[in-house]
């Protein structure tokens, strides 16, 4: 019997050692493969109906806009793998601008093809910018052009026809936009995933499955070859992309998964390259063996305040204040956050291209106003903060405006990370404040639909900007806005950012813009409360030359193996 | 035989449609809805359920879930695989395959070495091995499949290297040894607990003492008169499992990184994927009804004396 045991662990002993000589052999002598994983399945690749950030990253290897995200040499990290990127023409040769600044004209390049050898045209644009906006498509991203490109709001709102969204093709390679009003971000979402052009042709004639491997005909660099769902999307170069000769890798394999686990097992045993998902608390350990590194990403996590709940603004702003952002960052968070001084994400540009946040001016957007309105406490340190923050609390309780034995509910979705994130501001605001929080813990969808029912007394939220201007974040908070969870209302505010939308570039909305974030932190304000600014961890010693966004988006097209 | 066999698929048709209406209405009274994001608007979500047809009076509906149903078609994914067919989801694209094969291969050696198991606990009852297999049983019972299945993947792959971590479609044989043993584990400990009861149980019966006064050895006292009695309580555990194992393997199939359909059992509710959980349930309890009714018959192999209508009592 014991014969017959050691056998058969002899024999799974030599199958094992077996398999692992030939996985490393091929690693050593094959082609350069990029093995990552960024997300589980995606809900879509068709990339007028995908808004995920993995989705877009997909599209963003497959298409490619009238502007494209290309490398400019900066590294973003101490990896020296990751670099930075700039917007430049995709498949765009060149672009005027009119002067009143809302007519666009784009001339195509002439070497540009689908991966079926047929010319990109105009065409292709315009009818990709109309499936998105069009209503009966349903998009995710259908409100994406709203107010930025002529009608595209009235289209979605069923009161004008498709045909009628400002873009138009006036030959086979020029290409017409005309916007709402100035809008100096608009290059850049020229190169946003939703707004690649799509085959009309083949669209129509293959139906929901065109994004099969079998049917996808794509105009950028790398094109799907396989797709086994829940496991593994694989791309190979498109023959027909103008700069192939120069791509790098000869496949990319973006393996889909959400297991934390299993996504590390993966990346140590050596199957997998690149990962961006493992247990928070391996970070430091993963860092200091060189493996984690932790990039800027262009997001805040904040918390609705309900204005109808928590009416005084002394309330609002002594928990806004009262909460200790650096112990959150180090003990809750533990991925390299950044501490917020404002609502606008670090990492979101001004008009001269310098940091919208790190340029506000004063101690941060949180504190400015209070500072100047309560001089005897420092706001940058934050046992000041503390007491005033008392202060503030007792003179509502004594005017009788906020009874000091309410409890509120603080909604999240399911997730450790917001769990110990919200007993880290339970605690502070017991602490300082006395005021006792019920933490609601709740699945993704019951905790969406509190958001829109406006049931909770608070609520978290983590905004990613969608394309880099102030403005994505601003007028979330304007009166009526869809994402104004917490029912916040400031007229001033609703001008300001209104005035801004409709100004050129250059300082003068730059102020307009700081104005506007200090406003919502000024008396009366106080919506919301800015935790800290997002960052964006990953693992990977081996990929070099890896293009990055502050949006998210990795890119791998041009990648090489590490130094 | 034959008109039982037959009003049971019949009863089985009307469970499946209760089972698809109630389904239906406690899917829907749940909050939420697949389209809502932190960035969907109302405009958004509004847009979709037209799209869908969720903007339809909830009989409306269910009448025109159950009448394509009928015709083949289970609707499209809503969420998960957004305008997929969910009948490809389920069997184009291989996930039920997947499932069955680890679902399958994991109720073999369940059995395989549960009930052997049970039997020589039973027969030593009092020994150390006995004693020995009562711990790991009840250890077994006891340690959840997601610890299991990260303690082997941690050792057995990432430590030793001798596992592949990514089980993928199972294309490779050494890709099941993990799975199989973290889904099987729970019930190797569980048939080898039921089996050792019922099998103590048997051997204590007027019929085994007889068999034993006759003269037959031991070996066949077993295995011929008390492991046949003893098995019945066992069968009945097996048409759930059976199900339940095929079905259940959720926390495996993430864990080894397995595309099969375990995932869509889970998460299509969280995600208020209507159609896939409407496909799910009743594939579940389809699995569920027809495992019943093998079972039933089997009873009747196993033992002769069970009838299954009045008539034949």
């Amino acid at each position: 019997m014991k014969k017959i045991v050691a056998l058969v662990l002899m024999a799974c002993m030599v199958f094992a050692l077996a398999a692992c000589g030939d996985k490393d052999e091929a690693k050593n002598e094959g082609p350069f493969v990029v093995n990552a994983c960024i997300a589980s399945e995606p809900e879509t690749i068709d990339p007028g109906l995908a808004s995920s950030i993995d989705a877009s990253t997909y599209t963003l290897h497959q298409f490619e806009g009238l502007m494209k995200y290309k490398m400019n040499g900066n590294t973003v990290d101490e990896s020296g793998n990751v670099i930075d990127t700039e917007v430049v023409e995709g498949q765009a040769a060149s672009y005027e601008v009119s002067d009143d600044l809302k007519t666009y004209t784009f001339k195509l390049r002439d070497d540009i093809f689908w991966s079926d050898g047929e010319p990109v045209k105009a065409d292709d644009f315009v009818y990709s910018w109309q499936r998105l906006v069009d209503p009966k498509n349903a998009a995710d991203y259908g409100y994406f052009l709203d107010g930025i490109v002529l009608n595209a709001a009235a289209i979605q709102a069923k009161e004008k026809k498709v045909t009628e969204l400002g873009i138009k093709a006036l030959d086979e390679k020029t290409l017409e936009i005309t916007l709402e009003s100035p809008c100096p971000y608009f290059l850049e979402i020229c190169a946003f995933a939703s707004l690649v052009p799509l085959r009309k042709d083949v669209i129509e004639e293959k139906g929901k499955n065109w994004t099969d491997p079998e049917n996808i005909v794509v105009n950028g660099a790398y094109k799907l070859t396989e797709w086994v769902h829940d496991s593994c999307l694989k791309f190979a170069p498109n023959e027909k992309y103008y700069d192939v000769a120069n791509l790098g890798p000869s496949e990319i394999n973006f393996w889909l998964s959400k297991d934390q686990t299993a996504i590390i097992s993966a990346y140590q045993t050596g199957e997998w390259d690149y990962v961006e998902s493992f247990p928070t608390d391996m970070t430091a350990t993963l860092q200091s063996s060189g493996d984690c590194f932790i990039d800027p990403y262009v997001g805040t996590y904040f918390l609705y305040i309900n204005c109808d709940k928590v009416k005084d603004w002394r309330v609002r702003a002594a928990m806004a204040l009262c909460v200790d952002r650096e112990n959150l960052v180090t003990n809750a968070t533990q991925a390299g956050e950044v501490p917020a001084k404002g609502l606008v994400a670090a990492g979101i540009l001004d008009s001269k291209g310098e940091d919208f946040a790190a340029n506000t001016p004063g101690i941060g957007a949180i504190y400015n106003q209070l500072q100047d309105k309560y001089p005897d406490y420092d706001l940058s340190s934050y046992e000041d903060c503390c007491e005033l923050a008392k202060k503030l609390y007792k003179e509502a309780v004594d005017d009788g405006k906020w009874n000091p034995k309410t409890t509120l509910v603080y909604n999240f979705n399911t997730d450790d990370k917001h769990k110990a994130i919200a007993e880290a501001c339970g605690q502070d605001w017991k602490t300082v404040l006395g005021l006792n929080i019920t933490l609601a813990n709740q699945e993704w969808n019951t905790y969406t639909a509190g958001l829109g029912e406006h049931t909770f007394g608070l609520a978290r939220m983590g905004w990613i900007a969608d394309y880099n201007d102030p403005i994505t974040y601003l007028e979330i908070m304007a009166t009526g806005n869809s994402y104004n969870y917490g029912l916040y209302t400031n007229k001033d505010l609703d001008k300001m950012i209104n005035e801004a939308k409709a100004m050129p570039a250059g300082e003068d909305r730059d102020k307009k813009l700081h104005d506007a974030e200090t406003a919502i932190f000024s008396e009366g304000g106080f919506p919301l409360i800015p935790l800290y600014y997002y960052t964006l961890p990953y693992c990977n010693k081996k990929i070099g030359n890896i293009g990055y966004t502050k949006m998210g988006y990795h890119f791998f097209q041009y990648a090489k193996p590490a130094k | 035989m034959f008109s039982y066999i037959v009003k049971r698929i019949l009863a089985a048709i009307a469970t499946v449609l209760l089972v698809m209406t109630i389904t239906f209405f406690l899917m829907n009274a749940i909050p939420g809805s697949p389209f809502l994001t932190e960035k969907s608007t109302p405009q958004q979500i509004e847009l979709a359920n037209e799209k869908y047809g969720l903007n339809e009076p909830y009989i409306i509906q269910l009448k025109n879930y159950v009448v394509n149903y009928f015709k083949g078609d289970l609707g499209v994914s809503l969420k998960m695989q957004e305008g997929a067919d969910v009948g490809t989801i389920i069997f184009g694209q291989n996930k039920f395959l997947i499932s069955i094969k680890l679902g399958l291969l994991s109720l073999l050696t369940s059995i395989i070495l549960g009930i052997p198991l049970g039997c020589y606990a039973a027969y030593h009852r009092g020994s150390w091995i006995d004693g020995l297999l009562r711990v790991i049983t009840t250890v077994g019972v006891a340690v959840p499949t997601f610890v299991l299945a990260a303690v082997l993947l941690i050792v057995f792959a990432v430590k030793l290297g001798w596992l592949p971590t990514l089980s993928g479609s199972l294309d490779n044989p050494l890709a099941y040894i993990m799975p199989v043993i973290s889904l099987a584990f729970y019930d190797i400990c569980y048939i080898a607990k039921l089996t050792r009861t019922s099998m103590l149980d048997a051997i204590n019966q007027d019929y085994i003492r007889t068999a034993k006064a006759k003269g037959v050895k031991n070996k066949w006292i077993v295995l011929k008169h008390a492991l046949r009695n003893s098995l019945i309580p066992v069968v009945t555990f097996l048409g759930p499992l059976t199900a339940g194992i095929i079905t259940g393997s959720f926390v495996v199939e993430t864990t080894f990184s397995i595309p099969g359909l375990g995932k869509y059992f889970v998460e299509s509710v969280l995600n208020r994927d209507y159609p896939i959980i409407m496909a799910t349930t009743v594939l579940l309890a389809s699995l569920v009804i027809f495992m019943n009714l093998v079972v039933d018959i089997v009873y009747k192999f196993i033992d002769p004396r069970i009838t299954y209508t009045s008539k034949e009592a």
